[in-house]
């Protein structure tokens, strides 16, 4: 079909609108920030900023006691504690929902699947204050009557971070059960067979048939979750350093840390700077991913 | 032991066990439920059993009139509907033409697209904050609008183009053949055939816009002009720490009708995000 001049620009037009509101409210502070991360813009500095070059870059990463590494190194702890457990539990669930004769399967996935249903900084404030609150959380309360004494949940490093993690497996199995539970459904029954006949035991099928057909279905959820764990920024600001009513402990995450920065201690252009880094990291993690995976092109 | 008795002794025990993981699931939410349905500040007592002696809904009662709760449901209501209707607006053609298309940029933009996903954008509300401000879009609606409609333009983007991917080709030609204008092949051919790609994704963005919070409290001072997420927020950071069963009350009607929306779509949902943009 030939085509007529105009037609070249239908697809532009078409998308236009759509890509002027990402240009704008996307694009354009994503430059803005880059460009404040080379001024010493903070409360003070607030209309009478000027560029410094690399400084706030050099603050972030070659300053030890600036909390930015520390930052980088939880959360690159935070998102394997996360995902290793996440992916443990979840499978283990995932098969056991799988195995055959459970009448109850039905219910039992949706219940399991409400955690997810939940507004998240909803169910963040609930765990906040139902569970984890020193006079009349739930897990104290518990803790009372058999005994024990009061922990408390929230207040230092360890098991502040143990908290978290809590929260966020609560968050976060149900997408990973469901996600490894289609998974296991698509892999053909008479594989199993013929290893049974063969003599091959429950760990051996698992090991030889299940993870290896497992991995290629469901490697994109779980890029997707890393990615979300390693961005995670509620469960940890809203437990621990919501502003005005901090808990004590110091976990934050390098998103927490920025926002931090930015809004509670002011100091613009240095939280800018951290913002760039980490948009860094992020946009090499996900090239690393794309150039690891043969046929990761956007076309299909 | 039989095996016939063995399978039996499994099955028990394997229910045994989703009943316990059931459970453990359900208690923060289940807890809340009665806290919000119990009388006095303190229903713990006795055993470890957690329902409310006395039930009682004035703690609904005095969410709904005491609180401006339906003040902030109005403007949640207000934000849900604009963002979810320019949203589209904008998505839908640009969806429509990244998948039918091809044309100088567009694998580019793609990609790009997908990189700008990445970025979380609490790291560029100070930047964002700072651009709106000396135009008056802080502290004003349309502000968050913007906002909320560029983040998720690009997810309707990509979702949508890969639902509109998997329409085959064939039937526009047909309708072309019959004679359908352009305008027709979109109205009369592939929004319909669409439609649970574009309902997921409307989906999406109530819940996205429903539970946002943080760019709420951040953009907008007063409490006559939060929204739901921003209203909670706002008060248990204050006054509802002391008074937990308000709070609860008013976090289950909040978190109510996006349960209902979101179980009611679930299978849709993971067909819709299966389909589209995700499998990247």
């Amino acid at each position: 079909m030939k085509k007529r001049g105009y037609k070249k620009f239908i697809p532009y037009i078409y998308s236009l609108p759509g890509l002027i509101f990402i240009g704008l409210m996307i694009v354009f502070p994503i430059l803005y920030t880059g460009y404040i991360s080379l001024t010493n813009m903070n409360v003070y500095h607030w209309f009478d900023f000027h560029i410094i070059g690399f400084q706030n870059y050099k603050k972030a990463l070659f300053v030890l006691d600036t909390g930015f590494l520390a930052a980088f190194g939880r959360t690159i702890v935070w998102t394997a504690v996360n995902m290793m457990l996440q992916m443990i539990i979840a499978f283990l669930i995932a098969s056991l929902l799988n195995v055959e004769g459970l009448k109850l399967k039905g219910v039992y996935k949706t219940i399991l699947m409400f955690p997810w249903a939940m507004p998240g900084y909803i169910s963040i404030l609930l765990w906040r204050m139902g569970m984890f609150n020193t006079e009349f959380g739930l897990l104290n309360n518990w803790l009372n009557r058999l005994g024990f004494s009061d922990v408390h949940w929230l207040n230092s490093d360890h098991i502040a971070f143990g908290s978290s993690v809590v929260v966020n497996l609560w968050l976060a199995l149900p997408f990973m059960i469901m996600i490894i539970d289609g998974a296991l459904q698509s892999i053909d029954k008479t594989y199993y067979e013929s290893a049974t006949i063969e003599g091959a035991g429950y760990f051996v099928q698992v090991r030889q048939i299940t993870l290896p057909l497992l991995k290629p279905i469901i490697a994109p959820a779980v890029i997707i979750t890393m990615f979300t764990t390693f961005k995670q920024f509620d469960i940890i600001y809203l437990l621990t350093q919501q502003q005005g009513s901090k808990t004590g402990a110091d976990i934050h995450t390098v998103i927490t840390y920025t926002y931090e920065k930015a809004f509670v201690t002011n100091n613009y252009g240095y939280s800018s700077a951290i913002s760039i880094i980490i948009f860094m990291i992020l946009i090499i993690f996900s090239l690393a991913i794309r150039g690891g995976k043969k046929g990761g092109d956007v076309d299909e | 032991m039989s095996r016939r008795t063995k399978l039996k002794v499994k099955l028990g025990l394997l229910n045994l066990f989703f009943v316990v993981a059931c459970s453990l699931c359900l208690i923060p939410i289940l807890y809340t439920l009665s806290v919000s349905l119990s009388g006095t500040n303190n229903i713990l007592s006795g055993s470890f059993s957690f329902i409310p002696k006395t039930f009682t809904l004035d703690n609904y009662k005095a969410v709904l009139f005491n609180e401006p709760y339906l003040l902030w449901l109005k403007n949640t209501l207000i934000l849900v509907s604009a963002t979810v209707t320019l949203s589209l607006a904008v998505a839908i053609p640009a969806a429509y033409a990244f998948s039918r298309f091809r044309f100088i940029g567009r694998k580019t933009i793609l990609y790009i697209l997908i990189l700008l996903n990445a970025f979380p954008s609490i790291l560029s509300m100070f930047a964002i904050y700072r651009i709106l401000m000396p135009i008056k879009l802080v502290n004003s609606y349309l502000g968050l609008i913007l906002i909320y409609v560029g983040t998720m333009a690009i997810f309707g983007l990509w979702n949508m183009k890969g639902y509109f991917d998997t329409i085959p080709i064939e039937i526009e030609e047909a309708g072309k053949i019959d004679g359908a204008n352009d305008f027709q092949l979109v109205t009369k051919l592939i929004l319909p055939l669409a439609k649970p790609s574009i309902i997921v994704t409307a989906v999406m963005i109530i819940i996205f816009v429903w539970n946002e919070y943080i760019f709420a409290v951040t953009f907008m001072t007063g409490a006559q002009k939060y929204t739901l997420a921003a209203g909670l927020y706002a008060l248990q950071a204050t006054q509802y720490t002391r008074n937990w069963p308000v709070f609860s009350a008013a976090s289950l009607l909040t978190a109510i009708p996006i349960l209902i929306i979101f179980l009611m779509i679930q299978r849709n949902m993971v067909s819709g995000l299966t389909a589209g943009g995700v499998k990247g």
